[in-house]
Parts: structure tokens; C-alpha cells; sequence
């Protein structure tokens, strides 16, 4: 008996798996469903919550940000971005001020299949960002020191104040997201981005530490972003 | 529920965007004047400084003390024109009477370059001229000057004892 415990089991296995097995001829063939559930088109304006949280939690940054997009097909969404940031870049040895104007294009898409007539998003999207800015250098210290004999002649601060004006980046963003409609034609919006810096203009004898709209510029020329934004949509159409 | 998971995932935004995530890993950043010391007959061969201490004019702690080297690393100060090193070189018994003093004399002008976000501004030492007092145990040294000091590569000076 014992000898055949496995072989047995295996019996099982196979009789389950008979049992599934369906009888396929008869399923009625149901009717198309016909009833077409609109959604409103049109422009929806709002603005990024998460900067004037930020401005108010932090003394070193301020700034600003006006969301739009305007649906244009089912799924697809033409999307912009307004707004002005300053910051303070507190390094080792440096601090900066970075202040500006930016503007980012793109198009969102909705990868989200809705149920009914709701309105809701999960959408990837890309963006060209621009951004006009100028950087201070408010103060620096030379680098003098070494692990081996630390600072063993002393560093001045320097107070120079070099401004440097009518700076640019160039950069492609890619963003992911959500968006939910709470209350009706009222959106909550939260997104991540991933942003690479195709140009730059770097002050004389320095570089650029942050761009408005890029957020810091890491090493490899990459930056992050996040969104928090309410908007109200202004519906033009129904379809 | 939405909402908290958004909440959190602000927070967690909020809060990594705050984290130091690079560190200068060069050292030094500012170059240092690299000193070899050889023999002065054998003008070939390196020669080590017996009980060897250094320290810099109008200073009060010394960068060496008591060492034996051939090779050393000397910052320059950055905020004047000129750095003043004495050296001491002992090659009795260390006792103080035998005690051997030179100078060397450093002049230079500076610049300051950008290096990068955590590293910040270096200093380029420009149109360096070296001197040593007269009578001293350093016989001789070359060359007597350099175009500037931004590398750490080789020695920048060889002084003969």
C-alpha cells in the first residue's frame, strides 16, 4: 500500500484534472452592450499644492506652480506647466540661490479603463521642459583641507554675491501618475517624474546646482520630481 | 485610503529629497607641494631626513614631527603670497643641540577654480618661485620655480641634503 502512496496521489491529480474540464457547446451568445457612457471634455486648470507646503516648511525655497491640460481623445491629454521656483542650494562649501521662471509641455496618456462614466486616471507622460533662471553665488569657501593634516592653513569665506544672469536648461521629463475625481469635475492629482537634462548654461566659473522646474541637478545630469496638484475642470464637451 | 497612501508617498518625497547623497571623495582638492628628498652626492638616489619636523611660519603645530621621510606633502596657504616652512632635520642622536634648521620659502600667486557641488572651489597655485635661507642643510633644490601647482602626480621640488 505504502509502496504505491505516491502513485496513487498522482490518480488524484489526474481525476481533478478531468473534472475541469468544460463542456464548451453551450454558451449563449450574449448581445452587445450599446449604452455609451459620456465624459466631459475640456480644459482643466489647477495648481501644484505640494510648493507652498514646501515653501512654508522650508526658509530656503519658494515657489509656485500652475497645472493645465486639455483632453483631446479618449485617452489622450495635452498637458502643461507654469511656474517660478527659488532656492537656496546649501552645500559644503558653497551657498546659492537659483531663482526663475519655467514652462513644461507635453502629453499625458491614460493607460486607466474607467468603469461607467468615471473619470479617472492612471497616466504616463512625457514633457519638454524649459526653464530661464538666474544663480547667485551668495558665499563660498575655498576647499583647503586634506584627511591628512585636516585644514592646517585657513579658509576665508568669501562674500562676493557673483550673480549670473539669464541661465537656461533644456530637459525631457517622464512622468507617471494619478488622478482622481473627489467631488464632480473636481481632480486630485499626484505624480512622479524623471527628468534628463539636455542643456545647460552653467555660470562662469561654477555650475548650476538647481533649475527651477528640474529640482536639483544630480551628477549625472538627471533629476527628480513630484507633483501634488488639485484642478478643476471646465467641461466644454461630452462625449 | 487613497489619500493616506498619497500622503505618504509626499512625505516620502519630502524626506529623501533631503538626503545627502554625494560626498567629496577627492583628497586633496587643493594640490599640495610634493618635496622628495635626495642626496647630494648621490644626486640620483633618495635620501631620508632623519628626525624631520616642519612647520609653517607663524604657525604653532607642526605637519611632521620627529618622522623620517624622503617624500613629503606640504599645504600652501591659500589666503597670502608666500608660505615660510622651517624644516629640522636631526641626524645625530636627537639630541636639541644637533638639531640642523633651514627654511624654504614658497611664493606664488593663487586662483580658485570650480571643482564640483561637494568638493566646491579649489586653489591653483600660480608662477611659483621657491628660496631657501643661505648656509642651511638643504645644499640645493630644483628646479627654482614652477608655472603652478594643480596635480598631485609626481613631486613638484627635489632638495638635496
Amino acid at each position: 500500500m505504502y509502496k504505491y502512496f505516491i502513485s496513487i496521489c498522482l490518480l488524484f491529480v489526474f481525476a481533478e484534472n478531468f473534472s475541469q474540464e468544460q463542456k464548451k457547446d453551450n454558451i449563449i451568445p450574449q448581445e452587445k452592450d450599446t449604452v455609451v457612457y459620456k465624459t466631459n471634455y475640456g480644459l482643466r486648470l489647477g495648481m501644484d499644492i505640494s510648493r507652498p507646503i514646501f515653501s512654508s516648511l522650508y526658509s530656503n525655497y519658494n515657489g509656485l506652480e500652475i497645472v493645465a491640460d486639455y483632453r483631446i481623445k479618449k485617452n489622450v491629454y495635452i498637458a502643461a506647466e507654469i511656474g517660478f521656483e527659488e532656492k537656496t542650494s546649501i552645500e559644503d562649501y558653497s551657498n546659492s540661490t537659483s531663482k526663475g521662471n519655467y514652462i513644461r509641455l507635453g502629453l499625458n496618456y491614460n493607460a486607466y479603463d474607467n468603469w461607467l462614466d468615471m473619470n479617472n486616471e492612471i497616466f504616463v507622460g512625457y514633457r519638454y521642459g524649459f526653464s530661464l533662471f538666474n544663480q547667485t553665488l551668495n558665499n563660498y569657501t575655498t576647499n583647503v583641507s586634506d584627511m591628512e593634516n585636516g585644514s592646517y592653513f585657513p579658509a576665508v569665506l568669501n562674500t562676493v554675491g557673483q550673480a549670473s544672469t539669464s541661465l537656461n536648461t533644456h530637459w525631457s521629463e517622464f512622468m507617471i501618475g494619478i488622478k482622481a475625481e473627489t467631488l464632480h469635475n473636481l481632480f486630485i492629482g499626484f505624480s512622479f517624474s524623471y527628468k534628463i537634462l539636455m542643456s545647460v548654461k552653467d555660470p562662469e566659473n561654477f555650475m548650476t546646482l538647481f533649475s527651477p522646474g528640474f529640482n536639483r541637478i544630480f551628477e549625472s545630469n538627471t533629476g527628480f520630481g513630484i507633483n501634488y496638484t488639485i484642478s478643476y475642470l471646465i467641461p466644454f464637451s461630452k462625449k | 485610503m487613497k489619500k493616506n497612501i498619497l500622503f505618504l508617498v509626499l512625505l516620502t518625497g519630502i524626506f529623501t529629497a533631503c538626503e545627502k547623497d554625494d560626498f567629496c571623495i577627492e583628497n586633496p582638492v587643493t594640490s599640495r607641494l610634493i618635496i622628495d628628498f635626495y642626496d647630494d652626492t648621490n644626486r640620483e638616489t633618495l635620501k631620508n631626513v632623519q628626525r624631520f619636523s616642519i612647520i609653517a611660519e607663524g604657525k604653532t603645530d607642526s605637519l611632521f614631527v620627529n618622522t623620517t621621510s624622503n617624500s613629503i606633502a606640504i599645504p600652501l596657504n591659500s589666503l597670502t603670497q608666500e608660505t615660510r616652512y622651517t624644516l629640522k632635520k636631526n641626524d645625530e642622536n636627537g639630541a636639541e643641540v644637533d638639531d640642523k634648521i633651514a627654511t624654504f620659502t614658497i611664493q606664488y600667486d593663487t586662483e580658485e577654480e570650480f571643482v564640483s557641488r561637494s568638493c566646491g572651489f579649489k586653489v591653483i597655485f600660480n608662477n611659483l618661485e621657491f628660496s631657501s635661507n643661505t648656509n642651511s642643510w638643504i645644499t640645493d633644490f630644483t628646479p627654482t620655480t614652477i608655472i603652478n601647482l594643480d596635480d598631485q602626480s609626481a613631486a613638484h621640488v627635489q632638495i638635496f641634503h
